[in-house]
């Protein structure tokens, strides 16, 4: 499942910026968050999620593509664990 | 070729008293004290006095990412002084300075990294903490492309600030200046750091608002405060030509460093500040007719400040000096006390009326001066006023203002 739904609810709850403000597949820089701001969110994802985000995506540049690593991480994480 | 004017044309605060700086000054007048008693949790009673701030007002929730409490209130006091000033005309980008003190950057920031939940530091610590932050934001939000910069000299930060921003202005390296301090440091480490100093006042339950003493026999210290204030400089000649109100002029500052004891005050250091004021504004001491005293409420601070003024004005003359600590009621700002102590100075001349020295029912007889009463003063010829700050460190700071 896709994280896009709770990352478009933390943008909101964190922001006050409503998901339909927000297109998945626009800049998120054109939106106000610059690099410092993405920093901060990506932070606050790394807590929501209970995940560390790897540091060579930080050009991630839209919240389809955040949306993307994040699933990426969290289904490596789930693996080890159906392995058993 | 005479020297250039400096014009103060606007006024902007973040203070414990709000964020009008004519109503402050109202609350001034009438004695309201802004000192309360804070983070009841700690082992001593402290008090201090907070500046109501809603911070939506200035920023969107995505825009403070990494913006401390203390440039959050620099860039609302810097916005508030460019309004009051009325725009700044068709001033040149480049030719705007940011000129800000700081005593210590972004106290909230560090406290909370420091205390963040499984050692997860927030990654904008740095940026948020840094003392020049504030400066930053305010050039950043008024597109200041000038000399943006930072004077971090305890607590005559900003009277420093503002006194190379009218040297900046009279050289006319900038325009315009905006010129001021920010300090948002009432955190608990912080406060418990202070009271190890033994610097703070002590006070009975109930009492928090009277709890700082300036000049008093009595007295035991200050309150912190925080806030932040700025004032737009221009030459006079440039506010003239756009039609904007001055408020007053900046004539007169004295920097210089006591060089003899990091933390014990000095009346010769502090003399020699006070004469170097007056000699920039080319005034006697008996032209200056009101003092904005540093006045931190310290067993030593206000004997050592007296004992300067009496120096400079001498004995029989300082009875016509009349006196006031506004520390009495909105704290000690540290970084930011020069330049709200410089507003309140440009408004007493403004509106020729003085603010009281409050709580100050039993006079020290070492501090014996002509101290403004409770109800505060009509000063209908007051044509020139300063306003002191004296710094850890030793550096001084005289700030001298002359009716427009």
């Amino acid at each position: 499942m896709s994280s896009l739904k709770e990352l478009q609810d933390l943008i909101q709850e964190k922001y006050g910026l409503d998901p339909a403000a927000l297109d998945p597949h626009a800049s998120m820089r054109d939106k106000g968050f610059d690099s410092l701001a993405l920093v901060e969110f990506v932070f606050a994802v790394e807590d929501h999620f209970k995940i560390s985000m790897p540091d060579q995506d930080t050009n991630i540049d839209t919240l389809a593509e955040l949306a993307a690593v994040v699933d990426r991480i969290l289904a490596a994480q789930a693996a080890p664990a159906q392995a058993k | 070729m005479s020297a250039v004017q400096v014009a103060v044309t606007g006024l902007g605060v973040v203070s414990p008293h709000g964020d009008d700086a004519g109503a402050m000054f109202d609350a001034l007048m009438r004695g309201e004290s802004a000192v309360q008693p804070v983070f009841p949790e700690l082992p001593r009673p402290t008090a201090a006095a907070l500046a109501p701030f809603d911070a939506s007002r200035w920023f969107t929730k995505l825009q403070l990412a990494g913006v401390d409490r203390v440039s959050q209130f620099a860039v609302a006091a810097a916005e508030l002084a460019v309004q009051d000033a009325g725009a700044l005309g068709d001033a040149d980008p480049e030719r705007i300075g940011v000129y800000a003190g700081c005593g210590m950057g972004g106290a909230a920031a560090l406290e909370a990294a420091y205390r963040s939940a499984n050692a997860r530091v927030p990654p904008l610590t740095i940026p948020a903490f840094m003392p020049n932050a504030a400066a930053a934001q305010v050039a950043m939000r008024r597109q200041a492309q000038g000399p943006v910069l930072t004077y971090s000299v305890a607590c005559a930060s900003s009277g420093v600030a503002i006194a190379e921003a009218a040297k900046a202005v009279q050289r006319g390296e900038v325009d315009i200046a905006i010129a001021g301090g920010s300090e948002a440091l009432v955190v608990p480490g912080v406060v418990l750091a202070w009271q190890a100093m033994q610097t703070l006042a002590a006070f009975a339950p109930g009492e928090a608002a009277r709890a700082v003493r300036p000049f008093a026999s009595d007295r035991n210290g200050f309150a912190l405060g925080e806030g932040a204030a700025f004032v737009v400089l221009e030459s006079a000649e440039r506010a003239r030509s756009r039609g904007a109100r001055a408020y007053a002029q900046l004539a007169g500052w004295g920097i210089g460093c006591d060089a003899t004891h990091l933390t014990k005050p000095d009346a010769p250091g502090q003399a020699r500040a006070l004469r170097a004021a007056l000699r920039t504004a080319g005034l006697a001491p008996r032209d200056v007719a009101y003092c904005n005293a540093h006045g931190t409420a310290t067993r030593i601070g206000d004997v050592v400040e007296r004992s300067a003024l009496a120096q400079v004005w001498g004995e029989a003359a300082l009875d016509d000096l009349q006196v006031s600590s506004t520390k009495a009621l909105h704290g000690h700002l540290l970084g930011a006390a020069g330049a709200l102590e410089a507003v309140i100075t440009v408004l007493a001349l403004h509106r020729q009326q003085l603010p009281p020295n409050a709580n100050g029912t039993d006079i020290d007889p070492e501090c014996r001066l002509n101290l403004v009463p409770a109800q505060g003063a009509a000063a209908p010829r007051l044509e020139a006023a300063i306003s002191n700050s004296f710094a850890f460190g030793g550096t001084n700071s005289v700030l001298l203002f002359r009716r427009a």
